[in-house]
């Protein structure tokens, strides 16, 4: 994926949204599940999960293609019935929730459109049924950018537009939770920049963002928080950055024609020395001025030295390998 | 109430439904005016199944070009919301799912019904008009003209009930519009095929044969009483709604 170093804790500051942030305090609430389990038939897609989705904070919740992560947002939403355990909203299952657009905003399956309705009346019937008037569907409609196209039916619309309607509805009751389910899908690359933007916003006011990925690139720039799963099991509930330290391993490709004698000396730095069939050397535990400057000293020469980084790409893949439901024959 | 202003939204702003009520409507005024022409000029034999009455006539279109089209209305407004997806954002916003069900039907079954009776006076003066002209015209005040006309407005809601059920239990399209099919009309075709007396026995419970008792002005002896028919009409949507309310929190989307 791509070879940028990931943020850790980048600030929030910097961040701007089109929309005028509204000053003031959002209630917080956060997301509990336990022991939530879901079996179709003889398929368990759900098996024993726990977690918390905290307040202020953006959570990525990933998994390979299978892993039960939409199962698992149709329970805390209520339109799955977990066959075992449960899935709570600021304390209350779901369904118990009055009005729950103004407690949980949700966007589960952008492309779920009646192709005949505008995006406008799209809009209206889902604020009507919670009580929220006209004025919030031109706003949200605004902040997804999508006033110019607000009359035209959906049915001409591009997943990238369907999705920014997916999300202003979301936004539609000014929950203080919010669920997306892959939003980032048919975003194009300005797109894919306001989303982040948008729910690193969001948090920041204090809301509790959930948002499901298939891909740890797209997620390690955007969430605080991970919870990984796969086969419908947790496999990995941290922070970002504990994620990327424990999992992102730095180290040196070395060449020289005298790797023996190199070996030594970096051992005897302190540095960890693998030798690999091609003949170079992985180094770790220095880094490559040290290395550099070393050798220089000694009067070895080196013909390469390459400091790498494994991406959080493989690590993720490493982690959930076992859990791939689908995988093409090597 | 909200949900019941939610559901008109989506209704009203879905031009497939109107398009169907509007051509649902042309098509039963003309057919019925061409019955009534030729009934009126004596041409054709009054249709077999009971005597030419100038009530009935004034139904004749009924059957077919409105109560199919306003019965497939009721179904698409469940099934459309299964096969796009919709109905996790419609159960989404109002969890309780009965109150979804309820609302529709009350959204629906009401534009159906209002439909049914503008239609159902339109024809009516439109038919008794042309026959007139035969002197065998009657006007509102002729005895059972007003239920007659009310209750062929009343079919057009049990219509669009019926199918909304069933498109609530059945969800996808194709399937709920051939079991309401079946069930306003491949019942009765099938009862009519039954050896008598089992024909009528059987039939009578069925909805075009108790819809026929309580909206012609000469009910048949060896059918239900007009009264009893009208709760027959009426039972039909009601027990379909009522599966539906169990079913549609049973079985999740």
């Amino acid at each position: 994926m791509s070879g940028r170093a990931y943020p850790v804790n980048e600030p929030a500051a910097g961040v701007t949204t089109s929309a005028p942030a509204p000053l003031r305090s959002i209630r917080p609430v956060p997301i509990e599940a336990s022991g939530l389990t879901k079996r179709f038939g003889p398929v368990t897609a759900v098996n024993d999960l726990g977690f918390t989705v905290r307040p202020g904070l953006v959570t990525g919740f990933l998994g390979p293609n299978g892993a039960g992560k939409s199962t698992t947002m149709r329970m805390l939403l209520g339109l799955e019935t977990p066959t075992a355990g449960q899935a709570l909203i600021g304390g209350r299952p779901y369904p118990e929730i009055r009005r729950p657009l103004r407690e949980v905003g949700s966007l589960l399956d952008a492309g779920a459109l009646h192709g005949g309705r505008t995006a406008w009346t799209h809009l209206l019937a889902i604020a009507q049924s919670n009580g929220i008037g006209r004025a919030r569907v031109t706003q949200v409609l605004g902040q997804a950018g999508l006033e110019p196209v607000a009359g035209r039916r959906v049915q001409g619309f591009s997943l990238g537009m369907k999705q920014r309607l997916g999300i202003a509805a979301a936004l539609l009751g000014d929950p203080p939770v919010l669920i997306f389910d892959e939003p980032a899908i048919g975003l194009d690359a300005e797109g894919i920049r306001w989303i982040r933007e948008l729910f690193t916003h969001l948090a920041a006011e204090g809301r509790t963002v959930l948002v499901s990925s298939h891909l740890m690139g797209e997620m390690a720039q955007t969430a605080d928080h991970l919870i990984i799963i796969g086969r419908g099991r947790l496999l990995a509930d941290t922070s970002t950055g504990q994620f990327i330290a424990a999992n992102a391993h730095h180290d040196v490709l070395v060449r020289s024609p005298r790797d023996a004698e190199l070996t030594g000396v970096l051992t005897s730095a302190g540095a960890a020395v693998t030798a690999q069939p091609d003949g170079g050397l992985t180094v770790t535990g220095l880094d490559a001025p040290a290395i550099a400057d070393l050798a220089a000293a000694r009067g070895l020469p080196v013909y390469e030295l390459t400091p790498r980084q494994a991406s959080l790409e493989e690590a993720y893949l490493d982690l959930t390998a076992d859990s791939t439901e689908y995988r093409a024959a090597p | 109430m909200n949900v019941i202003i939610s559901e008109w939204t989506k209704l009203r702003a879905t031009r497939s439904n109107v398009w169907t009520l509007v051509i649902a409507a042309i098509a039963t005024v003309g057919v019925t005016a061409i019955v009534a022409h030729a009934l009126g000029a004596a041409r054709v034999a009054p249709p077999a199944g009971g005597p030419f009455t100038p009530l009935t006539a004034s139904f004749l279109g009924y059957a077919e070009y409105a109560v199919l089209p306003v019965s497939i209305l009721g179904v698409l407004a469940f099934t459309t919301e299964y096969s796009t997806g919709l109905i996790r954002t419609t159960f989404t916003c109002v969890p309780r799912r009965r109150v979804v069900l309820a609302a529709k039907a009350a959204v629906t079954g009401t534009a159906a019904l209002v439909a049914g009776e503008v239609l159902a006076f339109i024809t009516f003066f439109l038919t008794q008009a042309m026959l007139a002209a035969d002197h065998r015209g009657v006007s509102l005040s002729h005895p059972g003209a007003v239920r007659a006309v009310l209750a062929a407005g009343l079919l057009l809601a049990v219509a669009a009930l019926t199918g909304l059920g069933l498109g609530a239990i059945i969800r996808h399209p194709a399937g709920a519009i051939a079991a309401t099919v079946g069930v306003i009309y491949l019942i009765t075709a099938l009862c009519l095929v039954l050896p008598a007396p089992w024909n009528t026995r059987i039939g009578r419970f069925t909805l075009p044969m108790a819809a026929f008792q309580v909206i012609t002005g000469q009910p048949r002896a060896d059918l239900l009483a007009p009264w009893l028919s009208l709760l027959v009409v009426l039972a039909w949507p009601a027990a379909i709604l009522l599966a539906a309310a169990v079913l549609i929190t049973r079985l999740d989307p």
